[in-house]
């Protein structure tokens, strides 16, 4: 064989391999379901948790599935790899005349600043940010829908459940000491710490609160590590807020036999030790945005979630709460509905 | 100045050595695969890759079977075929090999996740029992040895494995006549053929001996250390064992140190809840010890000579 010959084969055999992982990037694309009235296009771009995140990128396709289901809209979505990805990525859906381009995150917010600053006529929805320029101040531009969450709240409720546990002595260890292991510290990370600590701290004054941050989303080692060191240094209730890393904490704290509360979703299938998840209610956010483009009442500008409308809240663990648990639970859940008690959105010192 | 008398305790504290350790065996089971593909003359950068097949394999393998001995070893072919994939475009076809495995790292990326995301329906990850998980030994008698103990004597199985396979290698390739005809191939296939060496075989031996070690390390991660595959869940812990590998000028125990600055850096960061320091400056650590050691310590570290260079019998 000679050598040009030699090279193509090479090539051909490089193409052929990425062809499989072009196509696991490719999207899900709508059904044939046919109507009279205008078949709405909506394009969902996820950052780079990807969607099966257990977390926020997956509750949106949730939420897209059932529009998709009760609107007979066509649904695409489109992972995002890299951080490099975002632009591009609303940008064809943008060029594509889709109704809505939903972006999933805080971490895409100046890309749909950017994107819809080009595009003023295309609707965008962004989970947890808004559309922004390179310095992540708000551009207000009226083409895009915040969609935002009181964390905090849901960060509140589990904060209870922790507080009033040390405060019994119900806890595994009765140490009075509980933790956090965050992500990046960054607002919808910090709002959930906030709540737990401040509701930690109400329930129980003498309650020590460690906190600390992964730095790393995707490899659960990181977030194993860290639970680690804080039941170390005695926490025997951790709460997770790194999406997938978070799972080495879930399982750490099982392993060491202490208590994990986890995040976004119901993760109580995650660990045995899991007493409750802090749930964000983002699938109610994106199918109540897709709902509002159907019915042409698309409005810029930010739109809350929090435990008054239920888009945020908790969800039950693996082990059955004490009543008293329960009875202050549902006591602080409707002061905070009532607008008694306003869980803050920054982490209280100390 | 508080932040750092902190992390200088640290070092006192037998946890953090043997977290170290742990994390430093894991990024030498690859770093180890790509010494010894490198040593065969063909550049390897899809540790990563055959990492992450290999910690997808194991998973899968473990929650049909229930053995994480099978698993482990279905994480080490796995690694092993996605390197044969780079053995045959880089020694037979003589493609770029940086291109190859860069291929390789994209490829294993986009078909784990697929296939994840197929399995779980994206209904969550894939959980393996505890049970069935790489055991951690806690050998008797020495166990109980203060300090040393515990940093040397109650470790996950595979890093036994990650060290003896260190000390294994490091005989294999400059202790015996396979190791320097390896590395004879590496530094000058033309002679090496001249006197007799098939050149190919080794190479493809070594490739694929780098992809079996990758894969162990991707089964350490996903059943050893944690027992879930996430997708991209290595997270560049092969460029890491590959800087390592460069760190170590080639050389198994070079590698076994840089791995350890890097198990050191992250085990220190582990601890970022009571160290009041920017968690950012902390995270950095690893590779200011790095940059520290490698200027100061390490000097200049060459590649074997026909490092990357695909071998034509007859061509000089």
């Amino acid at each position: 064989m000679s050598r040009m010959r030699m090279r193509w084969w090479a090539s051909a055999a490089l193409l052929l391999m990425l062809v499989p992982a072009l196509a696991a990037c490719g999207s899900t694309s709508g059904g044939g379901t046919s109507s009279v009235t205008k078949k709405y296009k909506v394009g969902l771009v996820t950052d780079t948790g990807g969607l099966n995140d257990q977390g926020f990128n997956h509750l949106a396709y949730v939420g897209l599935q059932k529009a998709k289901t009760d609107f007979g809209i066509q649904a695409d979505v489109v992972e995002s790899k890299s951080d490099a990805d975002y632009v591009p990525n609303l940008t064809t859906y943008a060029t594509g005349g889709y109704d809505l381009v939903i972006a999933v995150g805080f971490l895409m917010q100046t890309a749909v600043g950017s994107v819809a600053t080009s595009f003023p006529n295309i609707h965008f929805a962004i989970i947890d940010g808004a559309g922004t320029d390179a310095n992540g101040n708000d551009l207000h531009l009226s083409n895009v829908q915040s969609l935002l969450f009181r964390e905090q709240d849901a960060g509140a409720l589990v904060g209870v459940i922790a507080g009033v546990l040390e405060k019994d002595g119900a806890s595994p260890k009765k140490s009075g000491i509980i933790s956090a292991v965050g992500g990046v510290s960054i607002p919808p990370v910090n709002h959930y710490i906030a709540g737990y600590k401040w509701a930690a701290t109400m329930e129980d004054p003498n309650i020590k609160v460690l906190i600390g941050y992964s730095n790393k989303f995707d490899d659960p080692t990181p977030c194993r590590n860290l639970a680690n060191s804080q039941i170390d240094q005695g926490a025997d209730i951790v709460f997770q807020v790194a999406g997938g890393c978070g799972i080495g904490a879930l399982t750490a704290a099982a392993t060491r036999g202490v208590y994990g509360i986890g995040v976004d979703t119901d993760q109580k299938a995650a660990a045995s030790t899991v007493i409750a998840s802090a749930l964000k209610r983002v699938e109610v956010a994106t199918y109540d945005a897709i709902q509002a483009v159907v019915q042409n009442k698309f409005q810029g500008g930010v739109t809350t979630f929090s435990l008054q409308n239920d888009g945020v809240g908790y969800a039950p663990g693996n082990i059955t709460l004490p009543a008293d648990v329960m009875a202050e639970l549902t006591k602080i859940s409707g002061e905070i509905k009532s607008g008694q008690l306003t869980p803050p959105a920054d982490i209280p010192n100390p | 100045m508080n932040a750092v008398l902190q992390i200088l305790g640290l070092f006192f504290t037998a946890g953090l050595w043997q977290l170290a350790l742990e994390l430093g065996a894991l990024l030498l089971l690859p770093a180890l695969g790509g010494t010894i593909s490198e040593r065969s003359g063909v550049v390897n950068i899809a540790m990563e890759g055959m990492m992450l097949t290999g910690a997808f394999t194991a998973v899968v393998t473990d929650l049909v079977w229930h053995n994480a001995l099978l698993a482990t070893l279905a994480a080490a072919i796995s690694g092993g075929l996605m390197a044969l994939i780079h053995a045959v475009v880089s020694i037979r076809f003589r493609a770029d090999q940086i291109i190859s495995g860069f291929a390789i790292n994209i490829f294993a990326f986009g078909l784990t996740t697929f296939l994840i995301d197929k399995m779980t329906n994206f209904q969550g990850a894939a959980h393996v029992p505890q049970a069935y998980t790489l055991p951690v030994i806690t050998v008797p008698v020495l166990s109980n040895i203060p300090f040393l103990g515990q940093v040397l004597f109650q470790q996950n199985i595979m890093v036994y494995v990650a060290l003896a396979l260190l000390v294994g290698m490091n005989i294999m390739l400059f202790r015996t006549r396979l190791g320097l005809r390896i590395r004879a191939v590496g530094e000058h296939p033309q002679a090496a053929d001249t006197a007799g060496i098939n050149v190919y075989t080794l190479r493809y031996g070594a490739v694929i001996a780098s992809g079996l070690l990758s894969g162990l390390g991707g089964a350490f991660l996903s059943i050893g250390i944690n027992n879930v595959f996430l997708p991209n869940m290595t997270d560049g812990a092969g460029y890491i064992a590959l800087a390592a590998m460069i760190f170590g000028k080639w050389k198994p125990f070079g590698a076994f140190v840089a791995c350890m600055i890097f198990g050191i850096g992250e085990a220190i960061y582990a601890n970022n809840s009571t160290i009041h320091i920017s968690q950012y400056l902390l995270n950095t650590l690893p590779y200011i010890l790095t940059i520290v050691v490698l200027a100061a310590f390490v000097g200049k570290s060459a590649a074997p000579a026909a490092d990357g260079l695909p071998y034509e019998p007859g061509v000089e």
